[in-house]
């Protein structure tokens, strides 16, 4: 199926144009790659200091309703910003990203992280300290954070593993 | 002999070692996790300063929690950097975009030392306020056009070697 749509991608016109875009705008693959790194950062500056104040590692004196509410649309708009600056790259050159087996990782965590993600916000948003009303709740938050927590962490490092698949998969 | 210490620096063993193995992107993905996480936390308090996120917060407990999260990002950042840096030393140290990011940071850290050691001072008279004096506004922009230049110019440096 990957490959399908790998095919289909090469044959599309958004690969002309993400290809010319990319050879031909000065400077445009950094700017891009920055915009990426830039966009991590949101998500790290709210999905991520979410789950650690809910594993009580930071900001213990923000609350986390509240927490949700206020950074919930960082955390959206860093999806989007990833997602609108990384899809050039794909775009440009698809075979390159659908066969690699870190990309494939990157994308199965990827998925989980953002379902785990808006589970638990919908569930906070829901009900005023819906997660401290028992012990049993509470423990949950915790599982759900730290599960967020590493998703979140293993994708970012995978992304940057792409490039160095063979590494992993065929040493030496 | 500047010069000499680079290629020293490039000739040992473990430099040779993370330029060889999977220690490299080990070393790059860490590397980017913590200037993400970063400039994540530097971006919570510098939008802060400026009155834009988390009125409800005041700017004192908001730097209280967040600065240890960055410093410790940034020496992880630094770790990771240098362990990257190494592999390529003499190639590194002429590189422009290397250069810029460098002065960047260093001038990002003298506008951090300003904050902290001068502006900060008066905080108690608008810790609760949206709006901070002009010069602790200024700083907090500051901060984060330096901290967004400083990781363009930190992904140029992978496209000019």
């Amino acid at each position: 199926m990957l490959s399908g749509i790998a095919t289909w991608i090469s044959d599309s016109q958004g690969r002309e144009l993400a290809n010319w875009l990319l050879t031909n705008v000065p400077g445009l693959p950094p700017i891009l790659q920055t915009l990426h790194l830039l966009s991590i950062a949101a998500i790290m500056g709210s999905i991520v200091m979410v789950d650690l104040r809910v594993l009580g590692l930071a900001v213990p004196s923000q609350n986390l309703d509240e927490m949700v509410r206020r950074l919930r649309a960082w955390a959206w708009c860093g999806v989007a910003g990833v997602a609108s600056s990384g899809i050039w790259f794909v775009l440009a050159r698809p075979n390159r990203y659908f066969a690699n087996p870190v990309f494939q990782i990157k994308f199965s965590l990827l998925i989980p992280a953002l379902i785990v993600t808006a589970l638990f916000y919908r569930q906070t948003l829901r009900e005023p300290g819906y997660w401290y009303r028992s012990a049993r709740r509470e423990r949950v938050a915790k599982i759900l954070a730290l599960v967020s927590l590493l998703l979140w962490l293993g994708v970012v490092m995978a992304g940057r593993w792409i490039a160095y698949s063979e590494y992993l998969f065929w040493p030496e | 002999m500047l010069n000499e210490f680079w290629l020293w620096l490039e000739y040992l063993p473990i430099a040779g070692h993370i330029g060889a193995t999977w220690w490299f992107p080990l070393m790059e993905s860490l590397h980017v996790v913590s200037i993400t996480l970063m400039l994540g936390a530097i971006l919570m308090l510098d939008l802060r300063v400026l009155g834009l996120a988390a009125s409800g917060y005041t700017v004192s407990r908001m730097s209280r929690e967040l600065v240890p999260w960055s410093a410790a990002a940034f020496v992880v950042a630094t770790l990771t950097g240098t362990a990257m840096f190494i592999t390529r030393a003499s190639a590194h140290v002429l590189n422009p975009a290397f250069q810029i990011k460098m002065l960047l940071i260093l001038v990002a850290g003298i506008n951090i030392a300003i904050f902290h050691f001068r502006i900060f001072r008066t905080v108690s008279h608008w810790d609760i306020s949206t709006k901070a004096p002009a010069s602790a506004r200024m700083v907090a922009g500051a901060s984060l056009f330096l901290w967004c230049g400083a990781m363009l110019a930190g992904r140029w440096v992978g496209h000019v070697i």
